[in-house]
């Protein structure tokens, strides 16, 4: 990613913001490649309350990769100017690939 | 008793929780909209409201993604014991026990398990933008875009989701 340090408190700058979004997109593409895996049983996350299922699991480890990311990301990013068209661009590619893993009749295909 | 509590539980999940969070993620949605045409203006309005209805969307679709998958799933993909022939107790076995309406499960059911907790990261990240950034959400053009972006992602995938409850709801409820 272009970045530029710029010597402005981290509320100025947008790597926040930009972190937090492209970190959506990472947690979104994360669902879907972890109900994809599943699907194909390449990878069963393990099942977290047996009641609910696999899906406790495979929820749950999203998560987990959405906030870690969010968390790198923040850290890395808060104190910069991020160049928004790119991230913005990235971001919304792996929320429709990760929409496209949680929708079933792309499981069919596998 | 009028409503069983798996009934309750079903309605605060769909209407209350998830309603709740479609009307937020809507009243986001219009006001980072017009706020497009204060671009340029000395006043630019305030960002209380949108920081608001963010919080709370993001909020809400967490309640409903929680209370769904641990409150609302287990009862519905409960297995029935052998032999039982009134399935009216057993929602998932009762929908995939005839091919019409089978797609409910594989489909609908499915599609719910995972979207929703899409929608809840999104709104999430759009929360937290507003709440840190305020006004500047509404006065930059590049990040008021990308924000209405996952806001109407998040709203396409809820509004999807709900409907797709509603018809399992109408012909497995959970009584």
């Amino acid at each position: 990613m272009a970045t530029t340090a710029l010597s402005m408190t981290s509320r100025e700058v947008n790597g926040s913001a930009m972190a937090a979004l492209l970190s959506g997109g990472i947690g979104a593409f994360a669902m879907g490649a972890v109900v994809l895996l599943n699907e194909a049983g390449i990878f069963a996350a393990p099942t977290l309350y047996a009641p609910a299922g696999g899906v406790s699991g495979r929820t749950t480890l999203a998560t987990i990769v959405w906030l870690m990311a969010w968390a790198v990301l923040h850290n890395r990013w808060r104190a910069r100017e991020i160049a928004p068209g790119r991230v913005g661009a990235v971001t919304l590619i792996l929320i429709a690939l990760g929409v496209l893993g949680t929708f079933p009749p792309v499981w069919r295909l596998l | 008793m009028l409503f069983s509590e798996r009934s309750i539980w079903t309605m605060v999940h769909g209407i209350g929780l998830g309603g709740g969070a479609l009307i937020g993620l809507a009243a986001a949605l219009f006001y980072l909209y017009a706020a497009r045409s204060s671009d340029g203006a000395a006043a630019p309005p305030g960002s209380g409201p949108l920081a608001g209805a963010t919080v709370l969307s993001a909020v809400l679709l967490w309640l409903t993604v929680i209370v769904g998958t641990y409150v609302i799933f287990p009862p519905y993909r409960v297995t029935p014991p052998a032999g039982v022939t009134d399935l009216s107790e057993f929602p998932r076995a009762l929908v995939l026990a005839s091919p019409s309406t089978a797609w409910l499960h594989s489909f609908a059911m499915e599609s719910k398990e995972h979207m929703p907790w899409i929608a809840s990261m999104l709104t999430t990240a759009v929360a937290f933008v507003t709440v840190r950034y305020r006004s500047r959400v509404l006065q930059n053009s590049s990040l008021r875009s990308l924000s209405m972006a996952l806001l109407a992602i998040s709203f396409a995938l809820v509004a999807f989701v709900s409907l797709m409850g509603m018809f399992v709801n109408k012909v497995a409820p959970l009584d």
